[in-house]
């Protein structure tokens, strides 16, 4: 990525929150998967949405990360990610 | 932590999973019939200036059978997520498909056979199925609470496709009563509507979302999409006009616009790939970037075209490389993408964890396809330059595996996304 990472993000006692509120297509999902991608990042991260970002789901299951969304105002969502459990196999 | 939340609260926006397939498979389908109508016509096409016959046939099985009906399952599914305002009604889709895929059946069966009334009841048909897709895009774009640049071009597209149409319907009937003092110049236009404008504007459109999506960069700057939406605007009102009032320099002017909207577009695709996170972008991107190549090299061709420089075949050359080349190429690096990636959206497991999209892709199929795809593309250019039918043949020969390869490819995804409902 050689520009800054779009949205907000900051650390809270819960884990990482990333707030993609305000953005437009496909920075949401591009904001999310950065911080994923970050070296030891193991969760839990908070992300912020101001829509359902149906086509981050697709790309969580890819990488092995388990979400849970939990539905807010108008139309808005949080999910909170955290890695699969590696399969002992 | 678990997934049952997965897709909660977007099934507002999320079609069933039937909705964009049913179009996809259509397309895949006549993806296969245009290049063997082309192989067993392969003599027609070197020397092809218009008229009815198998070449016309294969031509509108490539535009309507696998160019619109890819759009149109794509709009269908991508633009209510994009815009944030889901379709009014469900049953306008399958409507507006079972509209179009018997009436593209008729109407290329016609053109086929030279049967007046079969091109007449196909078109009015196929025009019919558009109709219902632009007043369900119309009425999301209008609502669009978002990507304005993206919904502007829906806009472009859907103007454009009233402007082909039209004409279209015209060419038809002129078949049977010859009213047109201008049937080629008409034709023309109509082609160069439908392709650069209706096709056009929604790859243009989609690929600003689409393909920092895929390889996931950040969304693209807006001025240069403004840019190229209005040169591509000028470009097709330019030729459009250019045509009625016989005037050159109106020809040329859309050349000239119509090479900067192409450049707006590339430098566009060049930073998204310059910006990617997502370094390996697979065989998909291969031939997107390709088609970006053919896409700046079919508008070449095209001037070549309107100056009459001595390339032999010049007319078939261009109408091959627009169609076969870019859009062809662009759409199925496309379609092999958002197939999976659709269908793993619908794809939760006895797990209730979906599935992921590469668990959904065969790659042997894909590496076939594309292996084909550039070799037909090649062989039967080289077959028109040299007016070689085998070589044009050999070239659809190669379409044809490639087709079949593709529809391999696309069965596999069914089968996967439907063994994984089955076991849920």
């Amino acid at each position: 990525m050689s520009d800054v990472v779009p949205g907000r993000h900051w650390l809270a006692g819960d884990g990482l929150h990333v707030d993609t509120r305000g953005l437009e297509p496909p920075d949401p999902m591009v904001a999310v998967l950065w911080h994923l991608e970050q070296p030891g990042q193991n969760g839990p991260v908070i992300v912020h949405l101001d829509r359902n970002p149906v086509h981050l789901f697709p790309e969580l299951v890819e990488r092995g990360w388990l979400y849970r969304v939990t539905p807010e105002a108008e139309g808005a969502l949080t999910l909170t990610l955290l890695p699969a459990p590696k399969d002992p196999a | 932590m678990s997934s049952t939340g997965f897709l909660g609260g977007a099934k507002d926006r999320l079609l069933p999973v039937s909705v964009p397939f049913r179009f996809f498979l259509g397309a895949v389908l006549f993806h296969l019939a245009a290049w063997a109508v082309l192989f067993g016509a392969a003599d027609w096409l070197a020397g092809h200036v218009g008229g009815p016959g198998p070449i016309l046939a294969a031509i509108h099985l490539a535009t309507l059978g696998v160019f619109a009906m890819t759009a149109i399952g794509a709009s269908y599914q991508l633009l209510p997520v994009a815009t944030r305002r889901p379709l009014a009604r469900d049953w306008p889709t399958k409507v507006s498909f079972w509209l179009l895929a018997p009436g593209i059946c008729i109407l290329t069966w016609g053109m086929y056979a030279a049967e007046i009334a079969a091109m007449q009841t196909g078109a009015v048909l196929v025009c019919a199925g558009l109709v219902v897709f632009a007043v369900l895009t119309a009425d999301n774009l209008r609502r669009a609470g978002s990507v304005a640049l993206v919904a502007s071009h829906g806009w472009g597209a859907l103007a454009a496709l009233i402007a082909f149409a039209v004409p279209g319907l015209l060419l038809v009937w002129d078949f049977g009563a010859g009213f047109l003092d201008d049937h080629s110049g008409l034709a023309a236009v109509h082609m160069v509507l439908a392709a650069y404008g209706f096709m056009g504007l929604l790859a243009l459109g989609f690929s600003l979302v689409l393909v920092p999506m895929f390889a996931l960069s950040r969304s693209l700057p807006q001025r240069p999409g403004q840019t190229q939406l209005v040169l591509a605007g000028l470009a097709l009102t330019g030729f459009g006009l250019g045509w009625l009032t016989g005037i050159p320099a109106l020809t040329w002017a859309a050349l000239v616009a119509g090479a900067g909207a192409i450049g707006a577009y590339l430098w566009l695709m060049r930073t998204a790939m310059a910006r990617r996170m997502r370094k390996r972008l697979g065989l998909s991107f291969v031939l997107i970037r390709a088609s970006w190549a053919l896409l700046a090299f079919s508008l070449i061709l095209g001037a070549a075209v309107v100056t009459g420089l001595p390339i032999p075949n010049a007319p078939a050359l261009f109408g091959f490389v627009l169609l076969a080349g870019w859009l062809l190429t662009f759409l199925t690096g496309i379609l092999q993408r958002i197939m999976p990636f659709l269908a793993s959206m619908h794809a939760a497991g006895a797990s209730g964890l979906p599935a992921s999209p590469s668990s959904l892709t065969a790659e042997m199929p894909l590496k076939i396809h594309a292996f084909c795809h550039f070799g037909a593309l090649a062989v039967c250019s080289a077959g028109i330059v040299l007016d070689q039918t085998l070589l044009v043949r050999l070239g659809a020969g190669l379409g044809v595996l490639g087709a079949l390869a593709f529809a391999g490819f696309a069965l596999n995804v069914l089968w996967q996304l439907k063994a994984i409902r089955a076991g849920a």
